[in-house]
């Protein structure tokens, strides 16, 4: 879901840059690829193919890194460095990140799927790191939300949502981690930012709709009007954090 | 068939053209001439719409008049600068003095909605020492009122207008945060940028009217940059699109294509005017009578209201009215550079340095500020034929290369001199009225400041890499100063409320009560005033006091 968002956000980004910089592609390649591996391992759960996914999700933890220092450096290169327009209008530095993100989890999944619990010195099944992962990473498309609907200066209430939701969501989260203990409240929480995700979508949506000549204008609105790929990042990032509970319950109960 | 906004008018039978839809209507509340209204504004620009807008929402029947057109930006203004000059004034004046005003597409509208249908948008507060320049910078005169006073209206217009500005503002004293954000930065804006980070200045984002973001039924901004043609998105806030349809709602009357010709008095109060409208000459009756026709209509209507009772013209016994016009200076340096600029994309002044309006280590008085430029074709090619002398082949040459010129243009202080002014002609016009004779002389201080200004922006373009420079160095805009506001009726025309000294029911709410111009735009400080005089009219009529 994750890569989907990223897929569809980088490209229609990338596209209306144009591509200029021929670097601009690998996000597309590598969201495509985890999109592929990632979905044949829902399809296939068990299977015992090991490089493609594995190097999959490494390309895609290292394209969102590299890409991070890509979008900060077209930050610092305009007139004024970092400043509020720069952030605004540059590449978005919070971007990249995502990608990253959906390497990071999708190579914990893997590696869960085939029975390891551990990725290096950290302890898989236990739901506590994908939980902490997931609500570092909606803190970091929060920053991203509130700083792009700060541009559009909050104009709907609604915009307010995601900028409040989430990182409430997160904390609740990141306190059942460190308790080890899976509430109720937060997979609540975790639904609704899931669905407030999709919802968004709509919104988005609306938001194209009221540029000048509205969706007719489909192809100028698409890439001007607020993202419509964007917003189901949090509902990638929720489910990842209710299988973290999931994974969490399920251990409490083998403890018994 | 549609009929032509601009021979027939559409502000009547209950109606007025809803500016948002193509084609479209809003009811409007109509007043019969023989009705006594509260207030006739004459005029519905900057000041005027503004103040319509405010009277209305206080409860005041208001009938505004304008002798331009009714249009609706979606579907009457097209994409073509020939076509969009239906837009300025362009009827008969004469201009003379050693430095003649060119009159018209730079300085002057004729539209429902005034010069703001066609202005730049750049939105600026005076610096606070420009209301005292006499006591705190020892040149000009002072305003009658105070710059914290101004903040709080100006605060209120730039949340009517959704101005889009930075962050954080560079100059001045705190002011509250813009409503939207900047607009990006095109390449033109850029090149501001770099150049005045290289001679070590300070830079901001323009704050402009127009929207980053949707805003009731106004899309963003396109960045297409017609705006100075006419915005055909609605983008822009024009008092048409900000002001005016809040007044009607308000109940308000707007009659377009309706031209104010004389102003009636008896017992030295205004009792109405004459206006034509359709070929026919009317009389509305009225308790007030509120000018608002920018510099030179203003004075010419004044002076043509002339009569027994004020044989000098109205409001006119200090001798002022239509002395100490000021004009902006609006001189600009060009170069070329390797990059591809295409400087018309996008408004046209996105970056702006107010650096020497607040910095006051210089040889002459007052102050200006400079902005990136983008202008369109035709402009382009007046400026190359004016400023270079090109023409034929080595026009259409240097047309060529267009998209990689790249410019800054100031908008200077001029100080207010008497010998600067707008009387009346023996000519008439095809109303039958008296003409305008605008004269006007640039003075030394005004030399030494285009000097100034023009070395400084060509040393930012040089800093920049611009080759090929050269300064264009004979243009003006924005106008002021013709009806002053001051402290006493000797030495002015109005008070701080805008009210004539001579005949208290008679107004003057404009760019014309500017004492001095500052060397930021106008416009925001003109709605700012008219805002203040809406809330100074409610608080006199709650006292008893009109
Ligand atoms: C090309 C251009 C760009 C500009 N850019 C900027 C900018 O970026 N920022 C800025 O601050 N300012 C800008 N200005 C200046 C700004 O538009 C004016 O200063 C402002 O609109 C003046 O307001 P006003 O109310 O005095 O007059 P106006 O807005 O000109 O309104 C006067 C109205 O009165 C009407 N009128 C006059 N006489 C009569 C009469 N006798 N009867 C009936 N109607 C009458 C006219 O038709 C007109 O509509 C620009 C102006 C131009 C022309
Ligand atoms: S650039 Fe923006 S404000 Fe200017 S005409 Fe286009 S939409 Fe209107």
């Amino acid at each position: 879901m994750l890569g989907l968002s990223v897929l569809a956000d980088s490209g229609l980004e990338h596209y209306r840059g144009s591509f200029r910089n021929p670097a601009m592609v690998f996000p597309l390649l590598s969201s495509s690829m985890a999109i592929g591996f990632n979905g044949r391992r829902l399809e296939k759960p068990l299977s015992d193919e090991k490089t493609g996914p594995l190097v999959s999700h490494l390309t895609s933890a290292a394209t969102g890194v590299v890409g991070l220092g890509f979008h900060l450096y077209n930050v610092m290169k305009r007139p004024g460095g970092l400043t509020f327009t720069n952030l605004f209008y540059a590449a978005p530095a919070g971007a990249p990140f995502a990608l990253a993100l959906a390497g990071a989890l999708g190579s914990t999944a893997d590696r869960l799927a085939r029975g390891k619990d551990t990725l290096g010195p950290i302890h898989l099944t236990s739901g506590r790191a994908i939980g902490l992962l997931t609500s570092f990473g909606l803190i970091g498309t929060v920053a991203e939300a509130t700083l792009l609907h700060f541009r559009g200066a909050y104009h709907d209430p609604f915009m307010w949502l995601p900028v409040a939701l989430p990182p409430v969501t997160a904390a609740s989260l990141a306190r059942d981690v460190v308790d080890d203990q899976p509430r109720q409240i937060t997979t609540s929480l975790l639904a609704a930012t899931a669905a407030m995700g999709l919802i968004g979508v709509g919104f988005h949506a609306y938001g194209v709709a009221r540029n000048m000549g509205g969706w007719k204008n489909w192809r100028q609105n698409l890439l001007v009007g607020p993202p419509t790929p964007a917003p189901p990042a949090f509902t990638g990032l929720a489910i990842a954090g209710l299988g973290a509970l999931m994974l969490m319950k399920k251990r409490r109960k083998a403890r018994g | 068939m549609a009929i032509d906004p601009e021979q027939t008018p559409r502000a009547k039978n209950g109606r007025a053209p809803d500016v948002m839809t193509p084609g479209g209507w809003v009811s409007m509340r109509e007043y019969p001439e023989n009705e006594e209204v509260d207030f006739v504004i004459v005029g519905t620009g900057a000041g005027g719409g503004t103040l319509a807008c405010k009277l209305a929402e206080a409860g005041f029947s208001v009938v505004a008049f304008d002798a331009g057109p009714y249009f609706r930006p979606l579907e009457d203004f097209a994409s073509d600068e020939t076509e969009q000059n239906k837009l300025y004034w362009t009827d008969d004046r004469i201009v003379d003095g050693d430095h003649p005003i060119k009159m018209g597409s730079n300085n002057s509208g004729k539209a429902v909605g005034g010069s703001t249908v066609h202005f730049a948008m750049v939105s600026l507060r005076f610096r606070p020492e420009h209301f005292k320049t006499r006591t705190a910078l020892g040149y000009g005169v002072d305003w009658p009122i105070d710059w914290q006073d101004m903040w709080n209206y100006y605060d209120e217009a730039e949340r009517a207008l959704h101005i889009s500005g930075p962050v954080s503002y560079p100059w001045g004293p705190k002011r509250g945060r813009y409503p939207l954000r900047a607009h990006p930065l095109n390449a033109a804006a850029e090149y501001l940028a770099r150049g005045a980070e290289a001679l070590g200045i300070k830079w901001t984002e323009t704050p402009l009217a127009t929207l980053s973001a949707p805003i009731g039924q106004s899309a963003p901004c396109v960045y297409r940059g017609f705006c100075v043609t006419g915005c055909s998105t609605n983008a822009k806030q024009s008092v048409l699109v900000a002001w005016l349809p809040r007044a009607l709602k308000a109940g308000a009357e707007i009659r377009d294509l309706a031209m104010v010709g004389r102003i009636e008095t008896r017992n030295r109060r205004c009792t109405g005017v004459h206006y034509q409208r359709e070929g026919e000459w009317h009389f509305q009756k009225a308790r007030n009578v509120v000018v608002a026709g920018y510099a030179v209509e203003t004075p010419r209507l004044l002076l043509n209201s002339a009569n027994e009772e004020f044989p000098d013209g109205l409001a006119n016994s200090s001798g002022l009215v239509g002395k100490n016009l000021m004009v902006q200076l609006n001189q600009a340096a060009w170069g070329q550079v390797d990059d591809e600029i295409r400087s018309y994309k996008g408004p046209p002044s996105l970056a702006i340095s107010e650096h020497w309006n607040y910095d006051d280590d210089k040889d002459f008085h007052g102050g200006w500020s400079y902005m990136s430029q983008g202008p369109l074709p035709i402009t382009w090619a007046k400026s190359l034929a004016g400023g270079r002398n090109l023409w034929g082949q080595a026009l259409i040459d240097e047309m060529a290369r267009n998209n990689h010129s790249v410019g800054l243009k100031m908008v200077g202080e001029v100080l207010p001199y008497e010998r600067n002014r707008v009387t009346l002609a023996d000519d008439t016009d095809q109303y039958g009225l008296k003409i305008p004779r605008i004269t006007f002389s640039l003075g030394p201080n005004e030399e030494a400041m285009i000097d100034h200004a023009t070395d400084f922006m060509d040393k930012s373009l040089e800093a920049v890499g611009a080759r090929e420079r050269w300064k264009e160095m004979d243009d003006t805009c924005h106008l002021g100063g013709t009806a002053r506001m001051g402290f006493d009726a000797k030495t002015s025309v109005v008070d701080a409320d805008c009210r004539s000294w001579d005949i208290p029911n008679l107004w003057v709410c404009d760019g014309s009560v500017f004492p001095t111009v500052g060397g930021v735009n106008p416009s925001l400080t003109i709605q700012a005033i008219a805002c203040r005089t809406g809330d100074r009219i409610k608080q006199m009529s709650a006292r008893g006091e009109l």
